[in-house]
């Protein structure tokens, strides 16, 4: 185990976080508001990257470094983004900013506040921000961004791209990543003249624009994108939602102009259908809520758009709607959005592959003999990956379940409980009950904040990072 | 520049690796999951699976937009076809890997019809470099420069040798005279380049530029001078002992060749009649003291198995033979043979993609200095560089000692005319000279690459003039 090169390059991340931070204090420079919580953190975590950034180390980088590094990486990220809410003094603890800081991070958008309108610009820019860096993920920030380290980068991006298989749009990482937070950039800026020419405020726009991109969810007022109750705001921030949690590999494809692969793509048509699918029955079912055909269908699309990509905006208070509908959204907090885009939960792909090899399964007992394999996209999914994907499924459900567990010493009701834990751990933001999109977090107890934190990190890297950074062979010295 | 790479075996992966770090964008083609994946995990590279005679397979790899298209699979026609679907796609240059002899006689219609740029086979590219080394048999490796008119050579230094213990500045005026530089020293894996203060040790490599004479020369007031190889055992009669075997055919060598293959053994013979075949297990060292093997001057190892090699050279050592060639495939081998004292092994891989970046390093000059050709000796911890100077090339008329060069470079020897000049500080660069150029770090593409930018200050060439 080399610690010291993972120390070195967490150093690099810290520093980079570090300059990320001057435009939170830009913003609180223009609104007049206090620059200190910005000016301490920035020092801290610079001081800190400078640090272990000059930290003498060798070459040794493989897969287990790799996998190290990211768990601690984006727990270190974490730690230290909760450092501007603290010193703002908006929180009670810091228990409190760093729950918002991971939720933050990892685009859950779960909230600790009941009155967000109350924080400064500044701090809510942070808050929002945090979504837009860890969206698309600080690691392959870093490696577009900075030289190469002379270390094999791809493991490092690797375990922070979401999605059953890894693959690069080009053959070099750096450039991969550069292709990848181009488009990023590109689709956050075209969201933002939207809102913009749609009569949103311009830092308003900025807010959800960033909240969209991450599929985050935070929002800069107490009700959600419900308050600019706006049925053209409302529209571009679903399109956009869809936009964001399509596998970006999507867009390459299309700049390349190789259409063909585009259509042929398994993993977006399923996409596409389960939204629509889920938007017919949800209206179906809240039509006598709402006795309007077109309001029914902006509240049913925008909040399927919503809860499919993880990103948890909502335009009204679904917790009044029927059971049905809760479950439907339920299930697609489960399902999440496609391999490679900025969405959570367990992806598409997965659920795809996970399906086909149960039907493959039931082919297999009615036909013993039988030998079939698993595709998507037209092409074999191999036996490997088919193996890898069930693995994460059952261990989606046993983190989800021992969350739950934990969480369920607070004593709140089944619903809450376990609801917090699957919202947490799919990155999606609201559960239901208490946790609705009009609560909040802030009723639980300290330890199942940290839980919940840790769950989002545990969702945001896809399990596996975490489970390795706490294994204890990961640490033995042979 | 953009490359793929079809088949990622032992040449495939390796290629990869070298061109890689030369900051190229590389995606490999092959239909081995698990060996991409090592490939994937281990180089900055995009890999895609499947068949590389697949038009979309190859469309998908990028070869219609690609500088350069290597095919190096196992299967001579897959890498044929796959060269040629590359071209109509709209690639710039294919390389083959071909090593079935039964090509080789029309090659030239092959090349042609299915618009290969280049072939490469590399089994006759190792028996080119067995024989070379056969016939001289003074040094461990020699790489020749200009047409065969400046060799460099390797050697490994012994107890009692003249040079051990004593700075190369104090070397006597015999040696001085020669035309020849020392260019490189190898000590521990460690690879140097000595100036006038470097001090010999015994079992340090040293390497050795300049005419072919001068090199002779040098050999015999070393009391090394081999003398001319009559009598050669080679073990294994596969593909390398066939093309080596046709090479030694036309000297006045005596070969003795011992193959496991009764039938493989006829083949050979029916060929090589002048060949005496002896079929029977090349590792049974019965067999081989029974052929009289301390009576021979030479000993070639080439059976498909590393160990074997290894394990017979080493037998063959013990016995006292001068000269020993052993076929390693295995980079990770061919170290821990060196450090026992095997100095002349050799890997088809590595002979392959030397060739193959050779070339890939001549195509990127399509402008500035051009790279002639490019050998990789100590291992792979320097380079050897052949460039031609054009007009482009900067501090042209220049006294060396007035240049500011790169640390780690040597220029070794300027070829100008008929004239092959050992530089001196006062010596400088004209237009069209030809100049070899001592590298440890791989990368330099050009000859400008060499210089330092604007701090001008005097080099300190080093080694005996």
């Amino acid at each position: 185990m080399n610690l010291k090169l993972v120390l070195k390059v967490l150093g690099r991340i810290l520093l980079i976080e570090s300059a990320s931070l001057a435009l939170p204090l830009l913003v609180a420079l223009i609104y007049g508001e206090n620059p200190l919580p910005f000016l301490w953190s920035i020092a801290i975590t610079a001081l800190l990257g400078l640090g272990l950034s000059v930290l003498p180390a060798q070459k040794r980088f493989f897969v287990r470094e790799g996998f190290v590094a990211v768990g601690l990486i984006w727990m270190v990220t974490c730690l230290l983004g909760a450092l501007p809410f603290w010193f703002s003094g908006y929180f009670s603890s810091f228990v409190d900013c760093l729950f918002e800081s991971a939720s933050g991070f990892t685009t859950t958008g779960a909230s600790i506040l009941s009155n967000i309108e109350a924080l400064p610009n500044g701090i809510l820019f942070w808050r929002s921000f945090t979504h837009w860096m860890g969206g698309m993920g600080v690691l392959v920030l870093a490696t577009a961004v900075l030289p190469s380290m002379g270390i094999r980068s791809h493991y490092l991006t690797q375990a922070e791209t979401p999605g059953p298989v890894f693959s690069k749009l080009v053959p070099k990482q750096a450039k991969t990543s550069k292709i990848l937070y181009g488009i990023y950039c590109a689709l956050t800026l075209l969201e933002v003249a939207c809102l913009k020419l749609a009569g949103m405020p311009l830092y308003d726009s900025f807010i959800h624009a960033f909240g969209t991109a991450g599929t985050g969810g935070f929002s800069n007022r107490n009700i959600s994108v419900g308050a600019y109750n706006s049925m053209a705001v409302d529209m571009i921030i679903a399109v956009f939602i869809i936009l964001f949690s399509l596998n970006f590999a999507v867009y390459f494809l299309l700049l390349t102009r190789k259409f063909r692969e585009v259509l042929h793509s398994d993993e977006l048509r399923f996409f596409l259908l389960a939204v629509a699918g889920a938007t017919v029955l949800i209206s179906v079912n809240i039509y006598p809520l709402y006795s309007d055909l077109v309001q029914t269908f902006r509240y049913a699309f925008f909040q399927v758009c919503s809860i499919i990509s993880t990103t948890g905006f909502s335009t009204t208070d679904w917790s009044f709607w029927p059971q049905f509908s809760h479950l439907v959204l339920i299930m697609l907090m489960f399902c999440g959005a496609c391999a490679g885009s900025t969405g959570g939960g367990m992806k598409c792909s997965r659920v795809l592959i996970l399906m086909r090899s149960i039907r493959r399964e039931i082919h297999h007992i009615i036909h013993p003999r039988s030998v079939e394999v698993v595709t998507l996209d037209g092409k074999v999914v191999e036996e490997s990956t088919v193996h890898s994907v069930l693995t994460f499924v059952g261990c989606y459900l046993l983190v989800i379940l021992s969350a739950a567990l934990i969480i369920s010493l607070d004593n709140f009701s089944f619903s809450v409980s376990f609801s917090s834990a699957l919202t947490c751990v799919s990155n999606v933001g609201p559960g239901l009950e208490a946790v609705g999109p009009a609560g909040n977090f802030a009723a639980f107890s300290p330890l199942s904040k940290l839980v919940m934190s840790l769950c989002m990190i545990i969702g945001r890297l896809e399990i596996f990072p975490i489970l390795v950074l706490f294994s204890r062979s990961t640490w033995r010295r042979a | 520049m953009k490359i793929v790479i079809v088949g990622n075996g032992k040449v495939g992966f390796f290629l990869a690796g070298q061109m890689v770090r030369e900051a190229h964008d590389v995606t490999v083609v092959d239909v081995r999951e698990d060996a991409l994946r090592r490939a994937a995990d281990m180089l900055d590279i995009m890999v895609i699976r499947g068949n590389g005679v697949s038009t979309d397979i190859l469309r998908e790899a990028g070869a219609d937009g690609a500088d350069l298209l290597v095919a190096t699979t196992n299967s001579d026609e897959v890498n044929m076809v796959c060269c040629l679907i590359a071209k109509n796609l709209g690639t710039g240059y294919t390389i083959a890997r071909i090593r079935n002899p039964e090509y080789t006689a029309s090659l030239a219609e092959l090349r042609q019809n299915l618009k290969i740029d280049m072939v490469i086979n590399p089994e006759s590219a190792t028996a080119v470099e067995i024989s070379r080394l056969l016939r001289f048999p003074s040094a461990a490796n020699i790489e020749t420069f200009c047409r065969g008119r400046v060799e460099l050579m390797g050697f490994r230094l012994q107890e009692g040798d003249f040079l051990v213990g004593k700075p190369l500045r104090t070397l006597s005026t015999q040696v001085k005279k020669l035309s020849l530089l020392f260019c490189a020293a190898e000590r521990d894996g460690h690879v140097s380049i000595p100036n006038g203060s470097f001090v010999p040790q015994v079992d340090d490599k040293l390497y050795l530029i300049g005419r072919p004479n001068s090199l002779d020369q040098f050999f015999r007031v070393l009391g090394r001078y081999a003398p001319k190889i009559k009598q050669v055992l080679v073990v294994g009669g596969g593909k390398v002992s066939n093309y080596l075997l046709h090479l030694l055919d036309k000297t006045d060598m005596r070969i003795k060749l011992v193959e496991l293959s009764e039938e493989r053994c006829r083949q050979l013979h029916q060929v090589y009649p002048r060949v005496m075949t002896i079929c029977g297990d090349g590792t049974d060292q019965e067999l081989l003291e029974s052929e009289n093997l301390s009576a021979s001057d030479a000993f070639v190892a080439l059976t498909d198995q590393d160990e074997d090699n290894l394990i017979i050279s080493l037998y063959a050592m013990q016995k006292g033979l001068s000269k020993i060639i052993t076929k390693c495939n295995r980079q990770n081998y061919a170290g821990i043979a060196r450090s026992v004292g095997l100095d002349s092994v050799i890997s088809p891989k590595f002979i392959t993609a030397s060739h193959i970046l050779h070339r890939v390093r001549g195509m990127q000059n399509s402008q500035g200095s051009v790279m002639n050709s490019l050998h990789r000796i100590a291992d792979g911890g320097a380079e050897a560089m052949e460039f031609t100077v054009s007009p482009s090339t900067r501090h042209l008329g220049v006294a060396l000692k007035d240049l500011r060069l790169k640390s780690g470079i040597l220029i070794a020897v300027i070829v100008r005319g008929q004239e092959i000049i050992i530089p001196e500080g006062s010596s400088a660069l004209c237009p069209d000279d030809i100049v070899i150029i001592i590298s440890r770090d791989s990368g330099i593409l050009d000859l400008n690459d060499i210089y330092v930018e604007e701090t001008p200050a005097p080099v300190s060439g080093g080694g005996v003039q």
